[in-house]
């Protein structure tokens, strides 16, 4: 309580500086969720790639067609434990430009993987595809179902035709929320309708795929597998778990630097009108000071109680950086939410990191003018007028 | 018993790399517990000096001549580390100054208060000691208002509360009646006289004012930062 009074003597100053920390913890906040979230869709990837091959077209990653006899040669192939073919399509052959993933069509055929896939989707409603499946029939990831507001047994529109909802899938907060999972076949007569016709009129839809995932067997090395593929299937271009891990490692790299340099900034910028208020705020108190080094205050007291006031201006500044940067989060997530895009994840761990930096920067930075203080002379600071 | 011994205390203050201060040029002193004495002398005489080293708020200059010596309560002063100091005075002695000298965020209780915490008594004994110590002053109703509400007088008073509550040994004045009117100054004093003779307190008054050193038991006179007379006040009158 003397604290805040102390605090409430110098209103402007004091909430100035409050604000100046204000901005970085904000601008911690907020670029610490975006890479919360980054990092989170990339450990999901990694997850993902982790323990297989993607094999696609050489010329394009993914969208170039690829034939399902390549799956008969991969499959003969030494340490090769499953294939299963795949065909990824845009839910919309002509998509409105936004931001964040586009909803995509994938193909394939359940039970291909033989037991080997270890990312698994969880049900919301309703039930898996199954081999058995034909036609128009779709499981739709948890964003989608959302976006049409439907679940299990309801109907949805893919392109121009009428789809049954056999399930609705739990939030992933990665890819496999945009998407809809339809049978192989399905896919394969509708990625057929997107090539040009030129490219078309030589291929049957049922010999279609543009991806090939690959499970290496238990005990396979990823790269040596990868290599007999590419040596075996012409034109054909490799990606293993750990390349995935390396080429987005990089990306996350980034996103860490940024938030490194967020910190950075916030801590010079922050630190250094703590120490300008708190050495504004000795000089005004030097005769108090005097007075209370004179009754018998100690230097550690003396030091102690500026840094707590230096701690409160940054624990202040921390709590309300924090909330305006939870405001930001919670209102852009909530505006993103309808179309599908979830930029921010504020975990408990960033805001308590938050508070607690700009309390100990607060204390840091007051520590040189309150050491200052104590060192008056007591004589000396009670002559100062 | 005396409660202060010191002597050949000697202290220069630098003013800049040229001057300097000889403030005090070798003062022996001795001051009997129990006593009220007042430290008269022109401005420079060396007074408020002599006050800051008795008071411990400085330590007295040791080169450039026989080592001085200063036993407070006997103990020796003249070795202690500033954070030693620091609790001397916080147990053992109270200041009261001319311009009262009160925190000015803080109310008179807690003006009161944070001397006793100094002093190692926890928080709520503290109040309950600083309230006492505001009831003996006469400033009981007044414990919740701060020192920009209160008159000279009584910011005074409660300076003189501050100074007591630890009931210490000594209490040490710096022209406390300096910025009081006559009848306002006459009240502290009173009261400083009435602690010295109830609890047997040992008042040392730093001042200007003749009739101040006429309510002491001894006037020590300086000048030129020695002591030039010491007398008891019985005998002043006498000559008078």
């Amino acid at each position: 309580m003397r604290i805040l009074r102390e605090l409430s003597r110098r209103k402007l100053r004091t909430s100035l500086t409050i604000t100046g920390i204000t901005i970085g913890i904000w601008a911690l906040v907020v670029f610490s969720s975006l890479a919360n979230q980054i990092n989170g869709l990339v450990g999901m990837g990694s997850e993902y790639f982790a323990d297989k091959i993607v094999v696609t077209d050489g010329m394009a990653f993914g969208s170039s067609p690829m034939r399902l006899d390549d799956v008969e040669i991969i499959a003969g192939l030494d340490g090769v434990g499953a294939v299963q073919p795949k065909v990824e399509i845009p839910w919309d052959p002509d998509p409105a430009i936004g931001f964040g993933a586009p909803d995509f069509l994938v193909g394939t055929i359940p039970g291909a993987d033989a037991g080997f896939e270890t990312f698994t989707l969880e049900l919301a409603t309703g039930r898996q595809l199954i081999a058995e499946d034909t036609g128009n029939v779709v499981v739709l990831g948890s964003t989608i179902a959302r976006k049409y507001g439907v679940v299990a047994g309801g109907t949805v529109d893919i392109r121009g035709e009428s789809f049954e909802v056999l399930g609705t899938l739990q939030p992933t907060l990665s890819s496999p929320d945009t998407n809809g999972f339809i049978p192989l076949s399905t896919a394969q007569a509708l990625y057929l309708g997107d090539l040009p016709p030129l490219v078309a009129e030589s291929l049957q839809a049922d010999e279609l795929a543009n991806q090939i995932v690959v499970f290496p067997e238990v005990g396979a090395d990823p790269t040596t597998v990868a290599a007999a593929i590419e040596a075996a299937v012409e034109n054909s271009a490799t990606m293993t778990g750990a390349e995935f891990s390396e080429t987005v490692g990089a990306t996350t790299v980034i996103f860490n630097a940024i938030i490194i340099g967020v910190a950075a900034i916030s801590l010079i910028v922050g630190g250094l009108s703590v120490i300008n208020t708190m050495a504004m705020s000795v000089a005004e108190r030097t005769r108090e000071i005097g007075i209370r080094r004179a009754i018998g205050g100690s230097r550690r007291r003396i030091v102690r109680e500026l840094v707590a006031e230096a701690g409160v201006i940054g624990l202040l500044g921390g709590l309300i950086g924090l909330g305006l940067g939870a405001a930001v989060v919670v209102l852009v997530n909530e505006a993103g939410r309808s179309s599908g895009t979830v930029l921010f994840d504020l975990t408990a761990q960033t805001a308590a990191f938050a508070v607690g930096f700009s309390t100990i920067l607060g204390m840091v930075a007051g520590i040189i003018p309150a050491w200052t203080a104590a060192r008056l002379d007591p004589v000396s600071a009670l002559r100062y007028e | 018993m005396n409660l202060i011994e010191a002597t050949d205390l000697r202290k220069t203050y630098r003013l800049s790399r040229r001057t300097s201060i000889d403030a005090l040029q070798g003062v022996d002193v001795s001051i009997a517990a129990g006593e009220m004495v007042a430290i008269m002398g022109p401005s420079g005489s060396g007074k408020s000096t002599l006050m800051h080293l008795l008071g411990l708020l400085h330590a007295p200059d040791t080169d450039d001549g026989p080592a001085p010596t200063l036993r407070i309560d006997g103990v020796d002063a003249t070795t202690l580390s500033d954070g030693e100091r620091t609790s001397i005075r916080a147990r053992s002695m109270g200041f009261v100054f001319q311009s009262f000298n009160l925190v000015p965020t803080l109310t008179a209780e807690e003006n009161v208060a944070l001397a006793a915490e100094y002093a190692g008594t926890s928080g709520s004994a503290a109040r309950v000691a600083a309230r006492a110590s505001l009831a003996s002053v006469g400033l009981a109703e007044r414990a919740g208002h701060r020192p920009m509400e209160l008159s000279g007088g009584e910011q005074q008073r409660v300076a003189i509360a501050r100074a007591l509550v630890n009931d210490p040994k000594l209490i040490l004045g710096d022209e406390p009646t300096g910025n009081l009117d006559s009848s306002r100054a006459a009240e502290v004093l009173g009261l400083l006289r009435r602690f010295n003779r109830e609890r047997g307190q040992t008042v040392l008054i730093v001042t200007h004012d003749q009739e101040v050193g006429a309510a002491c038991d001894r006037i020590i006179r300086m000048r030129d930062g020695r002591i030039i007379a010491d007398e008891r006040v019985a005998d002043v009158q006498v000559a008078a």
